[in-house]
């Protein structure tokens, strides 16, 4: 007898991060999608999407080297090796630069809503795949170009019912000035530092002593102030300059009046090496990690063959909807049930109901019990309530039924 | 307010943590004896007792907004939570140590070791920077069985006074990190909790005033 390893069957299961969603989620997910494109679309952003799968090199052009540890990968017949997309500032980047710039529309405002795939996650309970919506700002420099977006991205939150979120706001130049005053030797160590958000490890670093200081209350430098402290511990003109560009577009954000509190926050680090000037980040009061993140990303279309100045942000549909204000889930439909010669009365019910808006089923098999004398019953299920429709001598018209329905949802919701 | 949540680690760590949280007076009455792993302090924070191993996925998820750990975890680990202040206390040092009798051997380059322990990644990239091949064992305790039984030619091991390694007949030939406690927290936290900022104040306040700390 031969003794075979029994199947793992992997069949019930599902890869590491990926996810069933159940019917109440999707219905929360897609009216949350459509309340933020229909915000995007007000805002004047054009919904556009491209495909899942993109070449690998496009990635890594896009995102840097670093990326590529991140991307879900595979090889298609011709040998080629594809990689799905991890966000949509890259993809979106490459449709500009490639397709829209050089037809000449500038600026461009793009919105989406898609699912985007991460290859691995340091087995810490993240999905792997997971829907990000999003805008991108292209060929608009300046802060009031910033402003829109922040101010987006604010009223974003509010749309989606997220209460009690602040946004950060920082810039990349103010890291990059205090790098540009290191000793050549200690570039290197602190940018590792700062990626690992080792901050404790500054301390053992041959850093000169002004610029230990500002990386040692970077975390700290948030908050109604924090410019102030700031311009007095830099030294340097970029860092300089990123703080008053800091100023300008904070100024401009306030013109706009956001909902949501907005905050300086210098010592904020976004994962992706493309942000070239502001970049800005979301939190709630109930989930560790940020809601939405974005920033100004000018070196990446360049990339593409196309310079042009670009700011955006994407936010997590899933970690929106698991911090925000509790949605419906989605109505159980309304069931006729019918006596056994009544059905075509039942399918003419049924389309008045519908075409009133109201999701219905036929009862496949009538199920009217033998005692009902009417022609047939709308259930409102879930809610232990039945409509009586005429009766089987009268002929029920549509309009009483979807009258008779209506009253009854109305008076006990 | 949400009172504070902060993740100590059981284990080697716990009663450094607890002198320093006593000392920033968020531990007034210090930790119970029982086995509660969930504790309101009347200082007015929520302490979590967690595996040393779990502490940083704690603060990564925002279960916790800070959390006590030591080096070597957040370099095994590498997660995403800001590591602002180098406690002083915990020091120990991430080793390969050998067989006494055979490190000499073992130790050329280009030759593969078997290397048993509880820090794969951190062996790893040791290994891949120092250009020399490895095969790692995993094991979750007494690493330093694993050579003497043929399960691993050496380890790689945290080592406070070396009287592990010495009581098994092993030597250390290169050293991988050094470490000590670190207080970390979760990014969202520091964002938007006064608490949080509060706390690394007066930690930070503590460790400027404080006896010297112990480095190693």
């Amino acid at each position: 007898m031969r003794i075979r390893l029994r199947e793992r069957p992997r069949w019930r299961a599902l890869p590491a991060g990926m996810r069933d969603q159940s019917a109440a989620e999707v219905a929360n997910r897609r009216r949350l999608e459509g309340r933020l494109l229909a915000l995007f679309a007000r805002w004047g952003y054009v919904e556009v999407a491209t495909p899942t799968l993109e070449f690998y090199e496009t990635f890594l052009r896009g995102a840097g080297p670093g990326i590529g540890d991140r991307l879900l990968k595979l090889v298609d017949n011709g040998g080629e090796v594809l990689a799905m997309r991890l966000e949509m500032t890259v993809p979106l980047a490459r449709l500009a630069a490639t397709r829209l710039l050089p037809a000449g529309r500038v600026p461009v405002r793009l919105s989406y809503v898609a699912p985007v795939f991460r290859g691995q996650e340091r087995g810490s309970g993240r999905q792997r795949e997971f829907i990000q919506a999003g805008v991108e700002l292209i060929g608009a420099a300046g802060p009031r170009a910033d402003a829109e977006v922040i101010a987006l991205a604010a009223e974003a939150l509010k749309v989606a019912g997220v209460a009690g979120a602040v946004i950060g706001v920082g810039h990349t130049g103010f890291l990059r000035g205090v790098m540009s005053t290191l000793p050549e030797a200690a570039v290197d160590v602190t940018r590792d530092l700062l990626y690992r958000k080792a901050f404790a490890d500054l301390d053992a670093t041959a850093l000169p002593g002004q610029a230990r200081e500002l990386l040692r209350v970077l975390p700290t430098l948030r908050g109604a102030g924090a410019l102030g402290r700031a311009a007095g511990l830099v030294t340097n003109g970029e860092g300089r300059a990123a703080l008053e560009a800091l100023g300008r577009i904070l100024e401009a954000v306030e013109v706009h009046a956001p909902e949501v509190q907005v905050e300086v926050d210098l010592g904020l680090i976004r994962d992706f090496d493309y942000y070239s000037g502001v970049v800005f980040e979301a939190h709630g009061p109930h989930s560790g990690l940020p809601l939405l993140g974005g920033g100004r990303y000018d070196d990446l279309l360049a990339g593409f063959g196309h310079p042009a100045p670009a700011t955006g942000f994407a936010l997590g549909v899933e970690r929106i909807l698991e911090v925000a204000a509790e949605a419906d889930g989605c109505a159980a439909p309304i069931v006729v049930a019918y006596a056994g010669d009544c059905y075509s009365k039942a399918v003419a019910v049924a389309a008045r109901l519908r075409e009133a808006g109201m999701p219905t089923v036929v009862d496949p098999v009538g199920n009217a019990p033998a005692a009902e004398e009417a022609l047939c019953i709308a259930v409102v299920a879930g809610r232990g309530l039945r409509v009586l429709c005429g009766s089987r001598e009268e002929e029920a018209t549509g309009e009483t039924v979807v009258e008779a329905v209506r009253a009854v949802m109305a008076a006990r919701p | 307010m949400k009172a504070l949540a902060l993740a100590v680690p059981t284990g080697r760590l716990r009663d450094g943590a607890e002198r320093l949280l006593r000392t920033v007076g968020l531990l007034p009455d210090g930790l119970a004896a029982d086995r509660r792993l969930l504790v309101e302090t009347s200082g007015g924070a929520r302490i979590l007792s967690v595996k040393p191993a779990d502490v940083l996925t704690y603060v990564e998820q925002g279960a916790a907004d800070a959390g006590i750990v030591g080096r070597d975890m957040i370099l095994e680990q590498a997660r995403d939570v800001y590591e602002l202040l180098d406690l002083g206390f915990g020091g120990c040092r991430a080793v390969v140590a050998l067989p006494a009798a055979r490190a000499a051997g073992l130790w050329q380059p280009g030759r593969v070791v078997r290397i048993a322990t509880q820090y794969p990644r951190l062996t790893a990239r040791y290994f891949e920077a120092a250009g020399r091949p490895v095969e790692v064992v995993v094991v979750s305790g007494t690493v330093e069985l694993a050579p003497l039984v043929g399960l691993a030619d050496g380890v790689v091991d945290l080592v406070v006074t070396g009287r592990t390694l010495r009581d098994n007949h092993l030597v250390e030939v290169a050293e991988i990190a050094r470490s000590t406690a670190r207080l970390v927290v979760n990014r969202s936290s520091l964002s938007r909790s006064p608490r949080v900022a509060d706390l690394v104040e007066r930690v930070r306040a503590h460790l400027a005033e404080g006896e010297p700390s112990v480095r190693v």
